[in-house]
């Protein structure tokens, strides 16, 4: 379970995100909306601390993420993975090469920087690569690859780490409707199968109704909505995206995707207390 | 100027086996001598460029801004990478002199302190210019400082080694003249034919020198493209 | 194939990956390579310090020791000579302004012809660019003892020295900047009917002269610096007062001297620098 408790984040001229408590359970899969600059890839980003909280706190089965310091703060970027709009792979390296830095936190220094990686560990990050339909790209450079291909690379990255969490930043913006397709049948694919809790961070409205089951808007750094798709009316969506009330707000406006996963297989707080009993989510 | 007697010129040895003075000949009566002082002359600058350029790569990443850890890190790598840079080698190279005796050594240290500080400035700029998403991305999976720039940072590879070639090229030229405060190669000779006053000799290991910096800046340049094209075709 | 963790990856799925993705386990070839590669320059490393009787370091403490602390211990001010340095401050300030002065002169000159816009006839202008790689190639010191032996000692050598390279880099500098300029406004000068010198004149110069400026300054700077290491090998200036003290062990002479040229030199620089400013910020509206 990950919960935020009153997080903000001040800079000196704005207030990026204030007063943001959630409840999220393991195994959700979670859509955040919102306009640009609405407070998004900040939130994201102090869940695994790449952006540092001005005030509230974060904690995750118990533990306090927000007071981690030194080797405790790198497991816990290794437990939360994470995946960029810019995919933030290393170009110059081979596509296997960069999903098996996914498993830098578990190396000493000697290994991580002579790059000696185990054949286990190989073997998982080409079984990996594999369920992202990647392997046959395993040796190529990764800067050769189209967009689509290196957010599911990243995605294999994300998976070698074993996470608990899959955080999505924007991970389909800068993609084409097939390919964002794709990537967000993986996430899905992950987060039914494995488990693990996906928070994604989404601008198009649709692509949040049809893939997940809980979705938060965020207005100006404030929560402003919480709740299932469902509950998420035209009135609420104008007010997330500040449309003006004149403006005729289409959600196909937002609209890039080709489709996604009707409303009867979306999980309820039921199902993920059930999938916990029954031990899905693996520890 | 030297006396260039052009008859003299192309005289070769006379009949007791010593060289007519003028001639080419004369000119050159120590050639091995020379070959052999060219030849540490160049071992001189390979060692030291590969030790400053080794420095170098370490200095570098705490030396770019967008990389560096802390702002005081940063800022102590900086200056001290100003002090190496700012000192020309001939001065390191006297203080050397004096501290180790005279001999090469005292040359490619002093060649090796300098590079460090003028190729960390080239590299840390080049750092400076590099994306920083890769190196986020690793930051992302839990890597720490070293990782980060372990795995984020190799694109800029290609440049580091062009630069250190560059730089192979100046220092060639350097140790060839910091023999003359006795640190080692081809200077010591050019000192000792100066305070000769034997004209003939001094152009003739100005010449030698003159030439055997043009063949290497070819040579580097020669590899320099190879390499950087085969980066691009890569 | 949802193998979820690390932990469930046994040897026989570690075999049955090698055996559809061989190399991915790593090409012990190309790892041979690698290792022969660094062990090739580490070993070339060592071999070379040995060679060069890397050991005297052990034996240098003490004289370094010794050298440090006299850098720092004045004493016996007054038997400094100071009219001697200040004077030899101001020959070598000279010296770099007169070179570099006459170089930029010169070069602006030569420039022309080794550009490919202004002279478009190939031999000469190779004939030009090679003669300045000779100029530029030869090292500033190695011109220095040329005309030290020329002209004798004392800063004409220097200037001659400063002069010779620099006008083979700034030439160079030059031409570059006169190949990249813009055809457009040398054309409209060229429409009016203004012969070949006016065309230089006032379609060229002016797009020349910010870069002409710029690097002068900054040569001039780097010339400060290059005029106090000829002095080194006797072409004038504060290094020759440099070299005789050193020689003479009064190291808290060279102390003082070093650090009245390092400020002299950080002057200039930040002289330098302003004029820059104000002069290219002039010219970009």
């Amino acid at each position: 379970m990950l919960t935020t408790e009153k997080l903000t984040k001040n800079f000196k001229t704005r207030n990026a995100v204030s007063d943001v408590s959630l409840s999220i359970p393991q195994g959700q899969m979670v859509g955040v909306i919102g306009r640009s600059g609405a407070g998004k890839s900040t939130l994201l980003r102090m869940v695994n601390r790449l952006a540092e909280p001005t005030g509230g706190s974060i904690t995750f089965e118990g533990r306090d993420v927000t007071a981690l310091r030194g080797r405790a703060l790198l497991e816990w970027r290794a437990t939360c993975a994470m995946v960029f709009q810019q995919f933030n792979l290393v170009g110059r390296l081979d596509v296997l090469t960069n999903v098996l830095t996914g498993r830098l936190y578990h190396h000493g220094f000697v290994a991580s920087m002579l790059q000696l990686f185990t054949a286990s560990e190989r073997a998982f990050a080409i079984r990996a690569l594999d369920r992202l339909g990647m392997a046959h790209t395993a040796l190529q450079q990764a800067d050769t690859l189209s967009g689509g291909q290196m957010q599911r690379v990243a995605i294999a990255r994300a998976l070698v780490q074993e996470p608990r969490i899959l955080l999505a930043d924007e991970p389909i913006a800068s993609l084409d409707p097939l390919n964002a397709k794709v990537v967000m049948d993986a996430l899905r694919t992950i987060n039914r199968e494995d488990g693990i809790t996906v928070v994604c961070n989404l601008h198009t409205l649709d692509t949040a109704r049809s893939y997940c089951d809980r979705i938060i808007g965020l207005k100006d750094g404030v929560l402003v909505f919480d709740g299932t798709p469902e509950m998420l009316t035209q009135e609420m969506a104008r007010e997330i995206y500040g449309a003006e009330a004149d403006d005729a707000f289409a959600e196909g406006l937002t609209s890039t995707s080709l489709g996604g996963v009707p409303a009867k297989q979306r999980l309820t707080e039921r199902d993920l207390a059930k999938n916990a009993q029954l031990g899905l989510a693996a520890s | 100027m030297p006396n260039l007697e052009l008859d003299k010129l192309l005289l070769s040895r006379g009949d007791d086996g010593r060289a007519i003075p003028g001639s080419i000949a004369y000119w050159y009566s120590d050639f091995w001598t020379y070959i052999q002082l060219i030849v540490e002359t160049i071992f001189m600058a390979l060692t030291a460029t590969i030790i400053g350029a080794a420095a170098a790569f370490l200095l570098c990443f705490p030396a770019a801004r967008n990389l560096a850890p802390n702002s005081v890190i940063f800022l102590l790598s900086r200056r001290f990478m100003e002090i190496c840079r700012g000192v020309p080698e001939i001065l390191y190279a006297l203080v050397l002199v004096f501290a180790i005796g005279i001999g090469p050594l005292a040359g490619v240290v002093a060649i090796a302190i300098h590079t460090a500080g003028a190729l960390g400035k080239l590299f840390a700029e080049v750092n400076e210019n590099a994306s920083l998403r890769p190196v986020e991305g690793i930051r992302g999976v839990g890597g720490n400082w070293f990782e980060e720039m372990r795995y984020g940072v190799p694109q800029v590879m290609p440049n580091f080694v062009s630069y250190t070639l560059l730089r192979f090229e100046i220092n060639v030229r350097a140790s060839s003249i910091v023999g003359f405060v006795g640190a080692g190669g081809i200077g010591t000779e050019l000192n000792r034919v100066i305070s000769l006053y034997s004209d003939d000799r001094v152009v003739a290991v100005l010449l030698l020198i003159v030439l055997t910096v043009t063949l290497i800046d070819l040579l580097s340049e020669r590899l320099r493209t190879h390499f950087i094209g085969k980066e691009h075709f890569a | 194939m949802t193998a979820a963790t690390l932990a469930g990856i046994g040897p026989d799925e570690i075999a049955s990956v090698r055996r559809m993705h061989p190399q991915a386990f790593g090409s012990w070839r190309g790892k041979l390579v690698q290792w022969a590669v660094w062990v090739g320059v580490i070993g070339y490393v060592i071999g070379s310090l040995w060679y060069f009787d890397v050991w005297k370091f052990a034996y240098a403490s003490d004289r370094v020791w010794r050298l440090i602390a006299a850098m720092f211990t004045w004493k016996d001010m007054e038997t400094w000579r100071y009219a001697d340095i200040y004077t030899g401050i101001a020959q070598t300030l000279a010296m770099a302004f007169l070179g570099t002065m006459l170089a930029s002169l010169a070069a602006l000159f030569i420039g022309f012809f080794a550009a490919r816009n202004t002279m478009p006839f190939g031999p000469l202008r190779h004939l030009v660019r090679r003669m300045l790689d000779v100029l530029r190639g030869v090292d500033q010191l190695i011109w220095g003892l040329v005309f030290v032996r020329a002209v004798g000692l004392g800063p004409l050598a220097g200037v001659l020295a400063i002069f010779v390279s620099d006008t083979g880099t700034l030439s160079k500098l030059y031409s570059e900047a006169i190949e990249n300029i813009d055809r457009k406004q040398v054309e409209g000068v060229r429409a009016t009917g203004a012969g070949p010198i006016k065309v230089v004149r006032y379609g060229y110069l002016p797009q020349v002269l910010p870069v002409f400026i710029s690097q002068s300054l900054y040569f001039f700077e780097s010339s400060t610096r290059s005029a106090t290491i000829l002095g080194l090998v006797g072409a004038g200036g504060i290094g020759m007062i440099i070299i005789e003290r050193f020689r003479a062990n009064l190291f808290d002479q060279v102390a003082f001297v070093v650090l009245n040229v390092l400020v002299c030199i950080f002057v200039i620089d930040w002289l330098s620098r302003k004029i820059r400013e104000r002069f290219i910020g002039e010219t970009s509206h």
